[in-house]
């Protein structure tokens, strides 16, 4: 009874078995990862590409806290949403200082959030 | 046996693997790692699944503390005097109000699956937009709802995974809680959110010294923490027109009100919200979001073209940001882990209901046909007919069983019952042929042949016996001095074909032989005089077993088919129309395995067997007459306790040690001590019957936990290999015989 001489029966359940065990790696890996929140960067400020280059460079009034903000309120400039997105691409390195004087100019907190923000709109596509 | 370990095949009687399996299985082993892996990764994700419905449910790391009272000087006076959207732009702690005739409607605890849908109806109907502040875990579960709250252009907040007061928590904690709700609404709405409401908050004068830090901490993180100014409170259910006359705002002015969408009945909630905001349109009022009502503070603020570029609708939802990346995928595999343990876990609900149903009403069921058993055959008039008292012929199969043979042979000898013995050696090699002549017994017949296995050499016996009645027995059971007289008289009815007896484990004072004393004990007084009564017996008992010689030979003779001979043409006199019975004075005495290993392989011979019987004998299934009555009142019982109810069984414990650590660890214990109670009194009984001394009923506990976790092993074991096709080797092998046993029994 059950015998199956051809092994074809043992060779696909050998490969079911590494799927399954597969799957539950990947499903503790998942659990775990999301648990700690490693993988993830979730939180407002480490959503704008330049945050951590602004929070410890520009500590004037309006710089370092402004960034975080902006999440909140990318929707306050559009002029200046349209001019730093050209510039976000054109080198994620170097855009940072250009793209923070113009903003620290500007009427304090607001040039800044909507710049990261609309760059971040374009790095995380 | 019985007991929740249903599982266990009723016992047969002491055999034990041959040496030669035991190498064949030391070689598989190697093959078997694998499985090993694999049944401890599946355990793995099976914790796994449990931690988190247990987390979900605030099972796990659950802290219900709510701090009230604590002093509030660490607070800045402007905060506490403030608006209700608490903000920290360049540090600086901010508070914005809600403008004049505007209402932001937050709803907190969402989502659920009943009021949440009708709260999203209610402001489809009046094309109002609301901020709902969501738990994680609720996200995680109902992440459909949260789709659509946001793609009907809601705004959505975190209201922490788990709804703990974060005032008590930790850094990592809270910072843990946010993402993870930040995750559950990337994999639910491909979305993250800057907006907050801590849990068990309300207006920002009461925000105290221990609140406070985590409102700074977020807020530097660039959270916006969103309190209220106007509580509808109802929560308490205080009846709709107090609901609406709360949420109602003095003098025109801007509101942040709170409603619940969640955490407990909702009905009244969801009457007061259309009137509410109708009389709130009726007196001028327009509707935002959080975000709506920030932006129209804003200097520059006219909600405009770049919330486009965070990809959602308009500046009514600008906290939302779009998921990308890592965080996109990682959410919706939370999403999916989620989604598999709240199915997981009610089906594992269900398997553990089966096994309970299972395990007592096979325990009722067995009380009283035990009962009803007992009293019949001990009744003062019973007979089966006429006294049988004509010879039968023994058949004992004997393959290197020097140590034992002659033990057996001479307690045969003592037999008040005429016998001839037929000694079948079966090619041992260490002389037990020799020695069984040797010894000199009347009427012993030595019979040798080439090593073929266990069914070949009854066969040979059988062909070899002269009468018509053929008692079968293990080479390494010592039989009673009337146990063959005992065992023969059901024959007197000519419609029995075969005879089980009572085996009994003589080697109990270890505590492996105690578990099996047990076990078998309760095996042969409960179930066997079940099935005696339902007339479907799976198994007559390899140790001690009668035959009628025609119905064998009728039958085919004993088979290689399965590794369960005795099973196999059980169940093949069934179907021939014979009536097989248990007769429990005839009692043998048997060694049992005296190692884990050897009953671990024993059993898994068994329960394999079993299945290959079983699945040989499915053309019963349909048949008629006695063959179907066999496959259709048998055959499920046999599955249902020797297959369905072992893989199962282990769910009792699973779930005890879940509601141990997540639940109540007196009430776990309880409800695992009342089937334990059951057990043991159904095993009282069973010891009662026969006269046994209760007090190895002190190992039961022990017994119970082992035997199931193992027979659960066994049967998935079995269940693979059997999938597989492979073992071929072990069919040739066969159990042939005995390893060394020293005298067992007594």
């Amino acid at each position: 009874m059950f015998v199956d001489t051809s092994g074809r029966r043992a060779r696909l359940l050998r490969r079911v078995g590494l799927l399954v065990g597969a799957v539950c790696v990947g499903y503790a890996a998942v659990l775990g990862l999301a648990f700690m929140g490693i993988g993830t960067s979730v939180s407002p400020s480490s959503l704008l590409p330049f945050g951590g280059g602004q929070n410890g460079g520009g500590p004037g009034p309006g710089g370092g806290g402004a960034g975080p903000q902006g999440g909140v309120m990318p929707t306050g400039t559009p002029p200046s949403g349209a001019p730093t997105a050209p510039t976000a691409p054109s080198g994620a390195t170097t855009a940072p200082s250009s793209a923070a004087t113009p903003s620290a100019a500007t009427p304090g907190a607001v040039a800044t959030p909507s710049a990261a923000a609309t760059s971040s709109g374009a790095a995380t596509d | 046996m019985t007991t929740p370990t249903p599982s266990s095949p009723p016992a047969r009687g002491g055999r034990r693997a041959p040496s030669r399996i035991e190498r064949a299985a030391g070689r598989a082993a190697a093959l078997q790692r694998p499985r090993v892996l694999l049944a401890l990764l599946l355990l793995l994700a099976l914790t796994c699944v449990m931690l988190l419905d247990g987390y979900l449910r605030a099972e796990v790391g659950g802290d219900q503390r709510v701090r009230t009272g604590a002093g509030a000087s660490d607070v800045p006076d402007e905060v506490l005097d403030g608006g209700p959207i608490l903000t920290f732009p360049g540090g600086q702690a901010t508070t914005l109000s809600v403008p004049d005739k505007t209402i932001a409607l937050t709803f907190d605890d969402g989502p659920d699956p009943t009021w949440t849908p009708q709260v999203l109806e209610i402001l489809e109907e009046y094309d109002v937009p609301g901020t709902f502040f969501l738990v994680g875990s609720m996200v995680s579960r109902y992440p459909d709802i949260v789709r659509e709250l946001v793609e009907q252009g809601n705004e959505v907040g975190i209201h922490t995974f788990t709804h703990v007061d974060l005032s008590y928590q930790s850094d990592a904690r809270v910072t843990r809680e946010i993402e993870q709700t930040q995750l559950a609404l990337a994999g639910a709405a491909g979305i993250t959110t800057t907006l907050f409401r801590a849990p068990y908050s309300s207006e920002t004068d009461a925000i105290d010294n221990y609140s406070w830090p985590v409102y700074e901490k977020l807020g530097e993180e660039g959270y916006t923490s969103v309190f209220i100014d106007t509580d509808s409170d109802d929560w308490q259910q205080p009846g709709v027109s107090k609901i609406v006359e709360w949420a109602t705002p003095e003098d025109g002015e801007g509101a942040s009100v709170l409603f619940h969408d969640a955490g407990g009945e909702r009905a009244q909630t969801i009457e007061a919200l259309p009137e509410y905001i109708e009389k709130m349109k009726a007196k001028g009022y327009t509707f935002t979001t959080i975000s709506g009502a920030m932006a129209e503070q804003q200097p520059t603020g006219r909600p405009a073209a770049p919330a486009e570029a965070s990809g959602t609708h308009g500046g009514l939802q600008a906290a939302h940001h779009q998921a990308t990346g890592t965080t996109l995928y990682e959410g919706k595999a939370l999403i999916a882990a989620v989604a598999v343990a709240e199915w997981t876990v009610p089906a594992l609900s269900v398997g553990l209901m089966v096994v309970g149903v299972a395990v007592m009403g096979r325990f009722g069921m067995m009380v009283i046909l035990a009962r009803r058993h007992y009293g019949q055959r001990n009744r003062r008039r019973f007979g089966w007919g006429p006294p049988v008292t004509g010879p039968v012929s023994v058949v004992v199969p004997a393959y290197n069983e020097k140590e034992c043979i002659a033990n057996t042979l001479q307690s045969l000898a003592r037999s008040t019952h005429p016998i001839e013995i037929i000694v079948v050696d079966d090619g041992s090699t260490d002389g037990t042929a020799e020695i069984a002549e040797s010894l000199g017994l009347p009427g012993v017949r030595v019979i040798r042949q080439a090593n073929a296995g266990k069914p070949a050499a009854l066969n040979n016996g059988v062909r070899n016996a002269r009468y018509d009645i053929v008692v079968m027995m293990d080479g390494d059971t010592v039989f009673e001095p009337d146990t063959v007289r005992h065992l023969v008289q059901p024959f007197a009815d000519p419609s029995v074909g075969a005879v089980a007896g009572n085996a009994k484990v003589g080697n109990r004072r270890t505590l492996i032989g105690a578990w099996q004393h047990i076990e078998y004990v309760m095996g042969f007084n409960l179930d066997r005089r079940m099935y005696d009564l339902l007339r479907c017996m799976p198994t007559i008992p390899g140790a001690i077993g009668a035959f009628r010689r025609q119905a064998v030979l009728e039958a085919g003779g004993m088979s290689d088919d399965t590794l369960a001979e005795d099973t196999d043409i059980t169940i093949a006199l069934h179907r021939a129309g014979w009536r097989v019975v248990y007769q429990e004075h005839a009692r043998a005495w048997t060694e049992a395995p005296g190692s884990l290993k050897q009953l671990w392989s024993q059993r898994y011979r068994w329960s394999y067997g079993t299945m290959q019987a079983l699945w040989k004998h499915r053309g019963s299934l349909r048949d008629k007459g006695p063959s179907g009555r066999f496959g259709r009142v048998g055959m499920p019982l046999v599955v249902l306790f020797q297959v369905v109810t072992p893989v199962f069984a282990p769910l009792i414990d699973v779930f005890t040690v879940y509601s141990m650590i997540f639940v109540d660890v007196r009430s776990a214990l309880l409800a695992w001590s009342a089937v334990l109670g059951v057990q043991l009194l159904c095993a009282a009984y069973a010891f009662r019957l026969d006269r046994e001394k209760y007090r190895y009923l002190l190992m039961m506990p022990l017994q119970q936990l082992a035997y199931r976790q193992m027979m659960y092993l066994v049967l998935i074991h079995s269940c693979v290999t059997a999938l597989t096709g492979g073992r071929l080797r072990w069919q040739k092998l066969k159990r042939t015989g005995e390893v060394g046993t020293p005298t067992g029994a007594g």
